[in-house]
């Protein structure tokens, strides 16, 4: 699922990014002056501790919310000044969403659930069929197409789900604590599948604030109040195995 | 207007896809437009059936013939007068006015009573003087025998003519003809037999006796047969006001009516009548209909009521669908069509289930003989859920539709 874009070119360009929120008495500073550039292709972690505003920063990348001050590009169209309907585009040809609880449909097949977002496409049914079919043999459910959520396990459902984040072709997929539900045996699963999917060409941004998740990824970004605090590249020779040995164990 | 088009056509899909997938909710979010409905047609056909029957006895009896009575006003009762029509004004009128088919003149003579008896079963009736002119005028037809003639009237000849009816409650021969029927003591030869008519809501009519007008006067004295009906049918095309002047200036005439004073007789027509009731029916389909419409009313009420529990229910849903690219407005769409749909389908159920129920009415009313669901009622019934529906459903739509996705989301 290659991007439109090179390899160098920026993703996701943020320049002081702030986002406040008034409290009765007092402003809380949820991000503070972040500054941000992921290219094509990266795989990202964004990592921190419990209140240190990464969901905000995910909300912000993508697209859910708009942030107070600064400026954010995404795949080079400024998004900061966007109506609600603007956002929705952007949000429905740009960004795939992976949820930690899978947000899938209850009463819609898996294959309906996959079909979702091109519903907003006004793509012609027969097409829509076609790509979430395809989307679905990517993850390897080509076998429960027909399977309602209730009748799946929690890394089945997260691999509709993460089919589902596929069938538009975004420019960046986001994972907010997409193994966050899931056994060890079932994230090594997911990881795996998340690797397969950068290989192909994906950006993958994750949110998470477990440390062998985001060692996983070659790049991790770590917030803290507010602010990103380490932004590493994590070279790695090959799938991080001793990361995925650990969680398999534990 | 394409991608609103398409938009409408996916919300469609999706709002039929919600209501599938949540039956049983759907179904008691309907009941209360379903019962309304149900109420309103069923009140409508019941009305509209019991006019349409009416009408059609109406036209049965004539709705050509015109009856001239005798009219007293209020003012004049309370200076106890009143006002008669005799023998002689119909004398007076008779052959004297154009553009008549036939005149007759009827009287009921009251000291005759109302008891007949054949043998020693005596039954109450309605006991008629008239002509053989009678039969043209009320379209009184014989089954067996014949009616009155000129010389029955001419010669005081004590016969008579039966209601059909009066055969059973005299418990008589098959056929009566020749029998003997005793009026206050006085015997009449049976010379005939009515075709039957049938009851007209619960009233027989075909318990009357038709005995000669002159037999009846010679027997009941002057007295009592004082005031008269005179019952009258136009000629094919001849004009009803005309003869209508033509006979109220010879009674003024003959009554000695001062220019400026009113009538004291009246002219009845079962045209008249008819349009006397169509607005009696009126007015109860419309005060039927209003009192039913305030159940439609808490029907979309209810509607609103469980659309706004649904959103509060599919939250998390509703921010899914808009982390994934849904715009407002589709979501504003998906949920007014979504009300749209289960008003209209509760309509339309409301509309079959009032058929049934005025179906039912019918059976256990033998004079309503039809249902009848005229058309406007159900464009009106489709109409006001349609309005029922996005009235309603608009408030939990926009709700839905302003809901931020990110609370949405985290919404538990």
């Amino acid at each position: 699922m290659a991007s439109s874009h090179s390899d160098t070119a920026n993703i996701i360009d943020m320049q002081g990014i702030c986002k406040h929120y008034q409290m009765t008495e007092k402003t809380f500073c949820a991000l503070n002056d972040i500054n941000l550039s992921i290219n094509a292709n990266d795989y990202v972690a964004i990592t921190g501790p419990s209140g240190a505003g990464k969901s905000t920063l995910m909300n912000i990348l993508g697209c859910l919310d708009t942030p107070s001050s600064g400026q954010y590009h995404l795949a080079g169209v400024p998004v900061t000044q966007m109506s609600e309907t603007q956002l929705a585009h952007i949000r429905n040809h740009s960004v795939g969403f992976i949820f930690q609880s899978f947000n899938l449909l209850p009463r819609a097949t898996a294959l309906e659930n996959v079909m979702q977002p091109l519903v907003f496409r006004f793509i012609a049914m027969k097409a829509r069929k076609a790509r979430a079919a395809e989307a679905l043999r990517r993850v390897g459910l080509s076998d429960k197409m027909h399977h309602f959520p209730s009748q799946l396990s929690g890394g089945q459902r997260q691999r509709v789900a993460i089919a589902r984040a596929l069938v538009t072709n975004p420019e960046v997929l986001l994972g907010d604590e997409p193994t966050g539900n899931l056994d060890s045996h079932t994230t090594r699963e997911i990881m795996q599948l998340f690797d397969e999917i950068h290989d192909s060409g994906q950006t993958i941004i994750l949110i998470t604030h477990e440390t062998e998740i985001a060692n996983h990824c070659y790049r991790v970004i770590n917030i803290n109040d507010g602010q990103i605090v380490s932004n590493t590249n994590h070279m790695r020779t090959e799938k991080c195995p001793i990361a995925m040995e650990q969680v398999a164990h534990v | 207007m394409y991608s609103s088009l398409l938009a409408t056509i996916e919300g469609f899909r999706a709002a039929l896809h919600s209501i599938r997938a949540h039956g049983m909710r759907s179904m008691l979010t309907m009941l209360g437009v379903i019962i309304g409905v149900a109420a309103v047609i069923t009140v409508v056909a019941i009305t509209q059936g019991l006019s349409y029957s009416i009408k059609q006895q109406l036209d049965d009896l004539g709705s050509d013939m015109v009856t001239i009575r005798a009219y007293t006003t209020s003012e004049q009762e309370l200076l106890g007068f009143e006002n008669t029509l005799s023998y002689d004004d119909f004398l007076a009128l008779k052959g004297k006015v154009s553009g008549l088919e036939d005149m007759t003149a009827m009287m009921q003579p009251f000291s005759f009573g109302s008891s007949v008896r054949f043998g020693r079963n005596s039954t109450h009736t309605q006991i008629i003087g008239s002509d053989s002119s009678y039969q043209n005028v009320v379209r009184t037809y014989p089954q067996m025998g014949r009616f009155l003639s000129e010389s029955d009237d001419l010669r005081r000849r004590r016969v008579a003519f039966l209601g059909s009816s009066l055969i059973e409650k005299l418990k008589m021969p098959d056929s009566p003809v020749g029998e003997f029927v005793s009026l206050n003591g006085e015997w009449f030869r049976v010379i005939g037999v009515a075709e039957t008519v049938g009851s007209f809501f619960g009233f027989d009519q075909d318990n009357y006796i038709i005995a000669p007008f002159s037999t009846m006067r010679s027997l009941a004295g002057k007295e009592v047969t004082r005031n008269i009906d005179i019952m009258f049918r136009p000629s094919k095309g001849a004009s009803l006001p005309e003869i209508q002047r033509q006979i109220t200036q010879i009674l003024r005439k003959r009554h000695g009516l001062q220019k400026d004073d009113p009538d004291d007789f009246e002219f009845r027509s079962a045209e008249k009548t008819k349009k006397q009731f169509n607005s009696v029916t009126q007015t109860v389909t419309l005060v039927a209909g209003g009192v039913v419409g305030v159940s439609l009313l808490v029907g979309g009420i209810g509607i609103m009521n469980i659309m706004l529990v649904s959103v509060t229910e599919r939250t998390r849903e509703i921010g899914t669908v808009k982390a994934l690219g849904a715009p407002p407005s589709f979501i504003m769409i998906q949920f007014l069509i979504e009300a749209l749909i289960l008003s209209l389908l509760g309509g339309l159920l409301g509309i079959l289930l009032g058929y049934g129920f005025a179906a039912f009415i019918t059976l256990l009313l033998p004079n309503l003989t039809e249902v009848l669901v005229p058309f406007w009622a159900i464009l009106l019934a489709l109409s006001f859920t349609t309005a029922i529906g996005v009235i309603f459903g608009l408030a939990p739509a926009s709700k839905a539709a302003r809901l931020n996705p990110i609370d949405a989301l985290k919404y538990e």
